[in-house]
């Protein structure tokens, strides 16, 4: 999996700029490749059996106990999913791309690589080396192929998230060190035992430094202008699998390492993240360009993710991986039709778009089936996500999940208002004359729907994947 | 036979030397020929440090010892210098019939570098460095200039006159409290001095040559208008070989600090501190990219600190892996100076503009260099920064590590500059840049060493080991 698009990303650097259609054909197979293995890893998944499968595993630098260890459990695999359907959707999005498009797949290419290694990484080592390999690329993505204040955007992302390193490495560093045990191996220094301090203080430097990327509130400023600023399949990988990278990172290193700092941070954990929810709806409804309505529900989603992580318990866990699985899909898919729509017109702005589906139905569909879905109808695989992080939270915060179950209501009322602007009034003549998306570029959106309402009618399935590992990553706390 | 591989490499630099000797006697000025052989030369220097890799023993009543540590590190300053002799191809900005002086220096230079990190007593040391400054003093004002060069030229001799000076006081202190001025003799007598004052302030005065080479703060005031006023090529010199001299020096020395434990840790902990901010900060207001480089350059002095204040194994091999790491990123960024600046002015950072088009590959190299030095994975700078902060933090100086990591992210500011002006602005006056296809196979070869080093450390970071093993 992790081979793939690495081994598609050296073929390119070896095509010539002329040879577009190869360029294409190369990467989308390279994604095509992963898209598949991590299917295969998702269905093949021992669910009765647990634990980590598909281990690989070598010694990369002996005397400081670092190694290459990778493995599947049922925490990662929904996730590897996620990736892998992106990426190849991302693909085929940016079939039309023209301007320096073999550049343009190698950095994509190397970011979903760092992606798929994060994921899969049980080395604090590689996982962080994979982590950087994810963010880095960012910057030229969005510097050379973005829109909208992109130099602004792109350094200020970048900053952003080596800030955030700048925090995770003593965060890392401190764990490796005070355990004593000279091993970057994440099970092994999970056995360790780490003082109440050692933990208070790693717990805190981890839970920011990934929470950057998380876009937990107030550290979120990045994300809207990233997005926007990022072309359309960046927008779709940043947005629906970067973002779950901090989120992700925070279960598995800050919150697996140490478990009493995680108790003893949790109310303030909660507390930011439904400052991040409402905060997340009332200021992405202020919005008039659309891409900055998607960033800042972004905001607010991923506040649901940590709220879940906050709780501490099955049900809010099992949301809490859910909703990331459930929102990388819905963003992707928000993102790409409005990168459609931006394509075509020029415009994001949502009045002067104004009865939109008239002109473009089907691209409409797309978009609006994304909004009801980032409202948490039932159907649709948020609704179960969010209704497991409620149940949970209900219980452990009931003042904070209150609020936040307030803020998504009232967020649901404002998103089909601006549904109705964008797209049921009277259109506008410039547009007239735009066709509709062709079968061809409408095949990924009809991927994502797909596989939103797929898990929204089976939502066993993941549950079950995802409960797998996650009753026995609590025992463990 | 076995002393002459003992002194293999250096005997072999002398001959070198001895030829460019012959070569500036010479009536008729043939840059070209004097060329070919300097870069026969340089590459028979790589051979002769490989085949001496493995030798043993020692020399000239002790006071110099030929180990693995020293043996790998004299195979750096080989490369450093070949390298450096692969981009002399056009040394515009030297007169024509200097060249063959040029790499005279530098062959000579190289030698006082080679005898200095096998040299264990402090004679040898503090001569060796003077022979290898020397050089270097000579060496900074070849170049033909308006006025910038002798500037560096005087700024750089005084400067190290000042810091040698205050080396061979500081030596003196060591002796006059030892009675030897062999390092092992030293060693074991230091832990006695612990309650007078005279050990530790004779160990730092003494380390002052070092850190004039490392760029210390604070005797880091040369390197700007050195890194700039100096000619591309000799700049590469000082910016990489001097480097690794430096830091192998250090660690010899530094090995002597340890039974003063916390006071002498915490004085090198302040200046890694310094060092690293004062460098990070004052590189983002550059225009001039050498000048930039010369900052960047203060930053890693203090991040080699970091790795040589543990005293310990590990953060041991961390500088070593470093030192040839940085050797190497160092390079790769000075060889697109080099490249791009064919004529060999000083590179402003906005003559980068469109560099992704006017040549691809030499962008590719950019990138790849910066982000070596910026600490972004998955390249050798990473590797390398990431085990000098776990040595760091094995031994509890959380502190340093926490402003280490956010000096990262300040440095990724002014590296990410250069990278936005190469990738993304473009200025159409600027034609395409040329490069023959020797120079291709070398931004290939610098290109993989960098990156596969990073992925996969393991065989670097087990000869580090074995080296520094001779050292502690």
């Amino acid at each position: 999996m992790l081979l793939a698009p690495l081994v598609a990303l050296v073929i390119l650097l070896f095509l010539k700029d002329e040879q577009k259609f190869l360029i294409r054909a190369v990467s989308l197979v390279g994604a095509g490749i992963s898209l598949a293995l991590s299917i295969y890893t998702f269905v093949a998944y021992d669910k009765a059996k647990g634990g980590l499968q598909f281990v690989e595993k070598f010694e990369l630098v002996k005397t400081f106990g670092i190694s290459y260890f990778v493995g599947v459990e049922g925490l990662n695999a929904p996730l590897l999913l996620l990736t892998g359907i992106v990426i190849f959707t991302g693909v085929l999005t940016m079939w039309e791309l023209e301007e320096r498009a073999k550049e343009f797949f190698i950095w994509i290419l190397a970011l979903v690589t760092g992606v798929f290694g994060v994921f899969m990484s049980y080395d604090l080592f590689t996982f962080f080396l994979f982590y950087e390999i994810a963010v880095v690329p960012m910057y030229i993505l969005i510097l050379v192929w973005g829109s909208t204040r992109k130099e602004y955007a792109a350094m200020k992302l970048t900053l952003y998230l080596m800030a955030g390193s700048g925090l995770i490495i003593p965060g890392m560093l401190l764990l490796y060190a005070s355990s004593g045990l000279n091993t970057f191996n994440m099970l092994l220094l999970h056995g360790a035992k780490f003082s109440p301090w050692v933990q208070k203080v790693a717990f805190v430097l981890l839970f920011f430094g990934f929470g950057v990327l998380a876009a937990v509130w107030p550290l979120h400023t990045w994300s809207p202008v990233g997005h926007v600023a990022a072309p359309t399949a960046v927008s779709m990988l940043h947005a629906g699998v970067l973002m779950k990278l901090g989120s992700f990172a925070v279960l598995r290193v800050a919150m697996y390492l140490c478990p009493e700092g995680f108790h003893y941070w949790a109310q303030l954990m909660a507390l930011l993240a439904t400052t991040g929810i409402v905060y997340g709806v009332f200021v992405g409804l202020a919005q008039t360009d659309l891409k900055y309505v998607i960033g800042y529900s972004s905001v607010s989603h991923m506040g649901i993710v940590c709220l879940g992580l906050a709780t501490g318990t099955v049900d809010g866990l099992n949301g809490s991986v859910f909703q990331m699985f459930a929102h990388g899909i819905m963003t992707a898919l928000f993102f790409s039709s409005v990168g459609f729509i931006y394509d075509r017109t020029h415009t994001r702005d949502i009045h002067e778009l104004g009865g939109f589906s008239r002109i473009m139905p089907v691209a409409s569909a797309f978009f609006i089936i994304a909004a009801l879905c980032g409202a948490g109808v039932p159907g649709m695989a948020s609704f179960w996500a969010e209704l497991l992080v409620f149940i949970a939270t209900v219980k452990v915060f009931p003042v904070q999940g209150l609020l936040a179950i307030a803020a998504l209501v009232v967020g649901a009322l404002f998103a089909l208002r601006v549904v109705q602007t964008t797209f049921f009034n009277e259109p506008n003549p410039k547009f007239t004359h735009f066709e509709d998306v062709s079968p061809f570029l409408g095949l990924p959106r009809m991927m994502l729907i797909a596989t939103l309402i797929f898990f929204g009618i089976f939502p066993q399935t993941m549950v079950g994947m995802i409960k797998s590992a996650v009753v026995p990553f609590l025992q463990g706390m | 036979m076995n002393d002459v591989m003992l002194f293999g490499p250096e005997l072999y630099f002398l001959g070198a030397a001895l030829v460019f000797f012959l070569l500036t006697l010479k009536k008729r000025v043939d840059p070209k020929t004097d060329y070919q052989i300097a870069l026969a030369l340089g590459v028979g220097g790589l051979v002769v440090t490989v085949l001496c890799l493995c030798q043993q023993g020692e020399m000239f009543f002790k006071a110099y010892r030929v180990d693995l540590f020293s043996q790998i590190f004299k195979f750096a300053l080989a490369l450093a210098f070949f390298f450096v002799l692969t981009i002399s191809h056009n040394l515009a900005h030297i007169e024509e019939r200097y060249h063959a002086e040029y790499y005279f220096f530098l062959t000579t230079t190289t030698i006082g570098m080679m005898m200095l990190v096998s040299s264990v007593e402090l004679l040898t040391i503090y001569v060796s460095l003077e022979l290898s400054s020397y050089s270097l003093y000579i060496l900074v004002p070849l170049r033909r200039g308006d006025g910038i060069d002798v500037e560096a030229g005087i700024k750089y001799l005084l400067i190290g006159a000042v810091s040698s000076g205050i080396m061979l006081f500081g030596l003196s202190y060591l002796f006059g409290a030892t009675h030897s001025t062999y390092l092992v003799d030293i060693l074991p007598k230091l832990p006695q001095l612990v309650s007078s004052p005279i050990g530790l302030f004779g160990l730092l005065l003494a380390l002052a040559g070092f850190f004039f080479k490392l760029s210390v703060f604070p005797f880091h005031f040369w390197a700007p208008d050195v890194y700039q006023g100096a000619a591309n090529q000799v700049t590469t010199f000082i910016a990489t070989a001097s480097k690794a001299a430096a830091v192998a020096l250090l660690l010899r020395m530094v090995a002597l600090g340890a039974g003063y434990g916390y006071d002498f840790a915490q004085a090198l902990v302040i200046l890694s501190i310094i060092s690293m901010t004062l460098g990070n900060l004052v590189a983002i207001i550059q225009r001039d990219f050498k000048r930039l480089l010369a900052y960047s350059s203060i930053a890693h002095a203090g991040y080699f600190l970091m790795g040589i204040l543990t005293m310990k194994e590990a953060g041991y091999i961390a500088s070593v892996y470093y030192a040839l790491a940085y050797l190497v990123m160092n390079f790769t960024v000075f060889m697109v100076i080099s490249e791009v600046a064919k004529d060999g002015r000083d590179l402003k950072i906005q003559e980068l503009a469109g560099l992704y088009r006017r040549s691809p590959l030499l962008s590719l190299s950019l990138i790849v260099g910066l982000f070596a030095l910026a600490g972004v994975p998955p390249s050798i700078g990473f590797t390398g920064k990431l085990l000098l902060f776990t040595s760091a933090m094995n031994q509890g100086y959380f502190w340093l590590v926490l402003i280490g990591a956010v000096n990262g992210t300040i440095s990724l500011y002014y590296y990410l500059r250069v990278i936005y002006c190469s990738y993304f602005t473009d200025d159409p006056s600027l034609g395409p840049v040329a490069i023959s296809t020797p120079t291709r196979i070398l931004n290939y070869a610098l290109i993989v060493i960098v990156l596969g080093f990073g992925v996969f450390p393991d065989r670097i970071v087990e000869l580090a080991k074995a080296a520094v093993k001779t050292v502690l």
